[in-house]
C-alpha cells in the first residue's frame, strides 16, 4: 500500500507513504488511485506530506490518475508539497493541472465551502 | 550495470536476523531486516530488495501465507524469493517450492553456504538479464531505433551540441532530434517520456514519430510556427489511447539562419537557459504550454529571441536537476545554473568535462540531457 486514506467532510484524503516517490512505486500509486476513482469518489486530496522526492515516473502516474478522474468527473487536488516539488511543478506548469493547497485539511475544508 | 545486492531478511527470531544480517553484509549485501511478514510488507512499500530470504514458521502470518500475499501484488510478485527454514517435512518443502519460490535452504545449513546460493542465484538473473539488454540492444541497432541523434547538423552560424545519459546505461525516455528542413531553417526537438528504462524508451519513438510527422505536415503547409506544430501533436496525442495514458514533455524550437532567430514552444517542459553574451546574463526562458497530452488544449505559446554572436541556449529534462544528496534525492533547478555559470563563455566540451557533468554520469538518477546551440558568427 502506497496510499493511506481517510475521508475527512466530503474529501478522501490519500497520504503517500514512502519518502521518494519513484518509478518503483509510481505503477502501485496509479493503480491504488485509479481504485480510489472507481469506488466512485468524486473529490481526492493527494497528501505529500511525508515525500522528500517526486521522480517524472511518479509525476506521470499523478497526470494520467488526473486523466482518469477527469473522465469520471472526479477531481485530484494535491498538498503538502515541501519546496522542491512546489518548485518543480511550477516549473513544469502541473499547477495549472492541479490545485495545490498547503495542507490536506486546508484543501478538505475548500471542498466543504 | 552495477550489481546490485539488496536483501529483505524475514524472521521472528531476532538472533537469526542478526546473525544471516551479519554475514551477509560481510558478503557485501545490503541487508534489510523484518521480524514479522507484516513489518516486511511496511519496507517493500518504501524499497525494492533483490531477493528476499524468509522464515517459515512465524506467528501470525507464516512463511507460506507471506508467499501468497506477495504474488497477489502485482509490484512484489517478480522478486526472487527463498526460504529458509528448519522445516524439514518434504510436503511443506514442496509445497514452498510450488509457491515460485525459487529454493528451499535448511537453517542448519553451513552461513557459507547459504550466502553462496544466494550469491549464486543473484549472479544467474544479473547474466541472463544482461544477456536480455544486449539482444534487445542489437535489436533496437537493427531496427536504426534511436532516440538520440548520431550526429550533430551543420547549421550555418549556429553550434549545436548535446550531452545525453540514460538512466543506469538502459535506453530510456529522453529523446533528441534535429530535423533540417532546408539551410535557412532546422528544428530542434528535446523530449522526456515520463518513466524509465525500456517502457518509456518505446513510447519515445511513439511520440518522435508524431512529432517528425507534425513538423513535416505544418511545413508542407507552410506553417513554420512552433505553437501550432505542438497544438497538433498534442492533439494527436491527447486522442490516440495507445498513447493518451503515456506524459510527455516537449521542447521544440526552430532556428531561422536567415533572422538570427530561434522560435521555442514548450510543453510541460523545464525552463530554458539562455546566455546574453553582450550583457554577461544568464537569465530563464519560460514556456506556459502543459505536457503532451494532458489536456485538449495545452495552453501553448511561442517565445522569439533573437540570438546574437556568442549568446548560447541550453535546454534540459529534469534528470539534470536530479541530485543525490546527504538528506536523500532532491529537485533543484539552481543547482544547474550554478554548476554551468563557470562555462559560459567556454567551449561546451569544457562542460561535457566538467566535474559536474562526471557527477551526473556517475549518479544514475534519471535520464539526463541537455542540448547547447550557440550563435557563432
Amino acid at each position: 500500500m502506497i496510499l493511506v486514506t481517510n475521508t475527512h467532510k466530503d474529501a478522501l484524503i490519500a497520504g503517500i507513504q514512502v519518502k521518494e516517490a519513484n518509478l518503483t512505486v509510481s505503477d502501485g500509486f496509479k493503480n491504488e488511485m485509479t481504485a480510489l476513482i472507481d469506488q466512485d469518489n468524486k473529490y481526492i486530496v493527494v497528501d505529500f506530506e511525508q515525500v522528500i522526492y517526486v521522480d517524472s515516473s511518479f509525476l506521470g502516474a499523478l497526470v494520467s490518475a488526473l486523466k482518469y478522474a477527469i473522465a469520471n468527473k472526479a477531481e485530484i487536488v494535491v498538498a503538502g508539497l515541501n519546496k522542491d516539488v512546489s518548485g518543480l511543478f511550477q516549473l513544469i506548469r502541473l499547477d495549472k493541472a492541479f490545485k495545490i493547497y498547503v495542507s490536506a485539511a486546508e484543501a478538505a475544508d475548500n471542498k466543504a465551502q | 550495470m552495477p550489481v546490485s545486492k539488496k536483501i529483505l531478511l524475514v524472521d521472528d527470531n531476532p538472533f537469526v536476523l542478526e546473525m544471516m544480517g551479519r554475514a551477509l553484509s560481510k558478503e557485501g549485501f545490503y541487508c534489510m531486516k523484518a521480524i514479522s511478514a507484516t513489518a516486511a510488507m511496511e519496507i517493500l512499500t518504501q524499497e525494492r530488495p533483490d531477493i528476499i530470504l524468509s522464515d517459515y514458521h512465524m506467528p501470525d502470518i507464516d512463511g507460506f501465507a507471506f508467499r501468497q500475499s506477495l504474488i497477489a501484488t502485482p509490484e512484489f510478485k517478480d522478486i526472487p524469493f527463498m526460504f529458509l527454514t528448519s522445516e524439514v517435512d518434504n510436503d511443506v518443502m514442496l509445497e514452498g517450492i510450488n509457491l515460485e519460490a525459487v529454493d528451499y535452504i535448511l537453517k542448519d545449513t553451513p552461513l557459507p553456504v547459504v550466502v553462496s546460493k544466494v550469491n549464486n542465484f543473484l549472479n544467474t538473473v544479473r547474466e541472463q538479464h544482461e544477456r536480455t539488454l544486449k539482444e534487445l540492444s542489437v535489436a533496437a541497432m537493427a531496427l536504426n531505433l534511436h532516440s538520440v541523434p548520431q550526429k550533430l547538423p551543420v547549421i550555418n552560424g549556429f553550434g549545436v551540441d548535446f550531452w545525453h545519459k540514460s538512466f543506469q546505461n538502459y535506453p530510456g525516455g529522453d529523446f533528441i532530434d534535429f530535423i533540417t528542413i532546408d539551410e535557412r531553417c532546422t528544428f530542434v526537438v528535446l523530449g522526456d517520456v515520463m518513466g524509465k528504462k525500456w517502457g518509456a524508451w518505446y513510447f519515445s519513438f511513439g511520440f518522435l514519430s508524431y512529432i517528425r510527422a507534425a513538423v513535416r505536415i505544418c511545413i508542407s503547409e507552410g506553417n513554420f510556427s512552433t505553437k501550432n506544430i505542438l497544438q497538433k501533436i498534442n492533439a494527436v496525442v491527447y486522442h490516440d489511447p495507445v498513447v493518451n495514458d503515456v506524459l510527455s514533455s516537449l521542447s521544440l524550437l526552430m532556428i531561422d539562419t536567415n533572422k538570427s532567430t530561434i522560435t521555442y514552444s514548450g510543453a510541460g517542459d523545464l525552463p530554458l537557459l539562455y546566455y546574453n553574451n553582450a550583457g554577461e546574463s544568464l537569465e530563464q526562458v519560460k514556456s506556459s504550454g502543459m505536457l503532451l497530452g494532458l489536456m485538449p488544449n495545452g495552453d501553448f505559446d511561442e517565445i522569439t529571441l533573437k540570438l546574437k554572436k556568442g549568446d548560447s541556449l541550453y535546454i534540459f529534462t529534469d534528470g539534470i536537476i536530479d541530485f543525490e544528496g546527504g538528506e536523500g534525492k532532491k529537485t533543484d533547478y539552481n543547482t544547474f545554473t550554478q554548476a554551468i555559470e563557470p562555462y559560459l563563455n567556454k567551449p561546451f566540451a569544457d562542460f561535457k568535462n566538467s566535474v559536474f557533468i562526471k557527477e551526473k554520469t556517475a549518479a544514475h538518477i534519471d535520464d539526463c540531457s541537455l542540448i547547447y546551440l550557440q550563435k557563432t558568427s
